[in-house]
């Protein structure tokens, strides 16, 4: 593992994005450990901004969605409507007085696309200039867990 | 006639959530704000109790959602559509497939029998197992009172040699010993995986289900010793092929097995004099040549066979767990065929064939039997139980998504015997519709099942055969 850094990550990429598939994920997840959480799904915009925020108030320093390229979505608007609920979520985040950059998405490119650990790294590069989010403090990192209290 | 066995079952929820096969896009853009939205038509008000998993990042409209459709069809601006899970199709292999992981899951939280409920839309034949059907003539006489009713259909076998005959002297006592036999109310048998991330607590929990089922739970000779004493009598310990001291062998177990190897026999003779009370079951891979060891084996007095298409390293390396010893889609022709040879040599009564890999379903487990094993033994189906995906992260030193080794003793052990109690009502189901009233009869019953292979070549054997992806001109 490479990575070792009081940082993480909350990635959620589009599953058309080029090497998403289960092999790359398990090889990015052993590089990175759980510096970056990654969410596979079906269509960019399908993500809300409570994803978005959820994942900033329980683990993430930084959360990011990764796009197809414009024209490419399954759901032919998916992408686009992505970009304005990434932008409205950056709204609500300097509301309270975060970073817009804690939160932001990439769009795929049509002519040079790129894989998505090429992306993940690039992303990352950029979260590792951020300090820590003062939403998590120093305490250690919460999950909302829905878990029943069966086990 | 003996007490009826019946498994109870008991809804034992799921730690995480499921990975659903589907999820719902709502686009809220170009909402015309209609006086009574679809969302709030929702029969199952999925919409209503949305909540977001935020470690999963699982919006719970993907697990309630039933996939009525309605809110697809009702919307005015054509704003909600539904896709296909990413992460859904990415769980499992070839062979246990997302649809089958998430059936196994269902029926290990709520102990029942998956039902689709609008009919069976896919093909009626394919590779393995899906090319057998069994015979459903007595299905028009169905039991009065459903299968826990009045009509008794038992699932209990036996593990051992049987006698062909009885042979008496002069005076009518009988000559010469009657072979040790252990029955089991349930013909399926467990094994702990090859590969996972199991715990004590797990081992504990697997061992549990097996004392509640009341069969065997087969586990490596160390493993063992990690149980308490109390399950001994439930543990089927695999031993080391060159063996030498008996006085390894975990006392109070009933059943041991050993791999097949050139010395094999050595190793036997060491345990059977040791403790002749033993149960002997020797593992036979699932590969060529098993049916001369087979039957050498049984030639020799070996009490089981274990027949196995597991991967040959334990697992351990993913290739070969991928391309295990014998492809699990071929599990029903090398069953058949081991079970001939041991008929054809007359010594099928003398021997129990246990066959493992390639059991997904419980229709698996009626099918193998049908085509000559006694028993099956579930391995990976235990894991699944515990809302394994099969995604083998464990095998590459990452940490499991599910937690499994987290897991308490009592919700493993539960969840085990949900999956194998919806497994026993679904055997009991197909054996009340072939008109079986007892197990043992299962085995070899070909007469009961149809296979497509000798079909095709019955109805369009005398057209011939054409090359694939032959075009008439």
């Amino acid at each position: 593992m490479h990575y070792q850094h009081n940082r993480t990550l909350a990635l959620f990429y589009c599953q058309n994005v080029p090497g998403a598939g289960e092999r790359e994920r398990i090889g990015l997840e052993k590089e990175y450990g759980q510096c970056i959480r990654f969410y596979p799904i079906a269509c960019s915009g399908r993500l809300e901004p409570v994803h978005l925020l959820s994942a900033l108030e329980n683990f993430a320093d930084a959360a990011y969605l990764i796009t197809c390229p414009e024209g490419m979505c399954r759901y032919f608007e998916g992408n686009l409507r992505a970009i304005k609920r990434v932008m409205r979520t950056q709204d609500i985040i300097s509301g309270i007085g975060l970073e817009k950059e804690r939160v932001g998405i990439i769009t795929g490119s049509k002519e040079g696309p790129k894989t998505l650990a090429e992306l993940a790294k690039e992303i990352f590069d950029k979260v590792l200039q951020m300090e820590p989010s003062p939403v998590l403090g120093k305490g250690e990192r919460s999950y909302d867990y829905c878990a029943t209290e069966a086990h | 006639m003996p007490e009826k066995y019946v498994i109870h079952t008991t809804t034992v929820p799921n730690r995480f959530r499921a990975i659903s096969k589907s999820g719902i896009i709502a686009w809220e853009e170009g909402c015309l704000r209609c006086a009574i939205c679809v969302k709030e038509r929702c029969v199952y008000d999925v919409y209503y109790k949305r909540k977001l998993d935020s470690r999963q990042m699982i919006d719970s409209i993907d697990n309630l959602c039933m996939n009525c459709l309605r809110c697809v069809q009702g919307c005015p601006k054509e704003l909600i559509s539904k896709s296909v899970n990413p992460e859904f199709k990415e769980m499992g292999d070839d062979f246990f497939t997302p649809e089958i992981i998430s059936r196994l899951w269902y029926q290990a939280e709520t102990g029942k029998i998956p039902v689709s409920g609008a009919g069976y839309p896919g093909p009626f034949s394919g590779p393995g197992f899906d090319s057998m059907w069994t015979d459903m003539s007595e299905i028009v006489r169905p039991t009065r009172d459903g299968i826990h009713g009045r009509e008794y259909i038992s699932t209990a076998i036996d593990l051992g040699k049987t006698l062909g005959s009885l042979k008496f002297d002069q005076s009518g006592g009988l000559i010469g010993d009657i072979p040790l036999l252990v029955d089991i109310p349930l013909p399926i048998l467990l094994k702990v995986p090859p590969f996972g991330a199991i715990s004590d607590k797990t081992l504990l929990g697997w061992a549990m289900a097996a004392k509640r089922l009341g069969t065997f739970l087969a586990m490596k000779r160390d493993e063992v010793q990690k149980l308490p004493d109390q399950f001994r009598p439930w543990l089927l310990p695999v031993l080391e092929a060159d063996l030498s001291d008996p006085a390894a062998i975990p006392r109070g177990v009933r059943i041991v097995e050993i791999p097949w190897s050139r010395k094999w026999d050595k190793t036997a003779k060491i345990i059977k004099d040791a403790f002749p009370s033993l149960l002997l079951c020797v593992d036979v891979a699932m590969m060529d040549g098993m049916e001369e060891k087979a039957r050498a084996v049984a030639e020799a007095g070996a009490d089981i066979i274990h027949l196995d298409a597991g991967a040959p390293d334990g697992g351990k390396d993913t290739k070969a767990c991928d391309a295990r010893a014998y492809d699990p889609r071929r599990v029903k022709d090398a069953i058949r065929s081991v079970h001939m040879e041991l008929v054809a040599a007359n010594i099928r009564d003398g021997v129990t064939l246990v066959a493992s890999g390639g059991f997904a379903m419980a229709e698996h487990v009626a099918k193998g039997m049908l085509c000559g094993a006694d028993a099956v033994m579930a391995e990976f189906q235990l894991l699944i139980s515990l809302q394994c995906r099969m995604c083998r992260r464990c095998t590459t030193g990452l940490s499991c998504p599910m937690d499994i080794q987290d897991a308490s003793s009592k919700w493993v052990a539960g969840r085990v015997v949900n999956l194998f109690g919806a497994w026993h009502n679904q055997l009991i189901e197909v054996m009340g519709a072939m008109g079986i009233r007892d197990a043992r009869r299962l085995r070899g019953e070909v007469g009961r099942a149809m296979f497509y292979e000798d079909l095709d070549k019955a109805v369009f054997g005398s057209l011939g055969s054409a090359a694939e992806g032959f075009e008439l001109e």
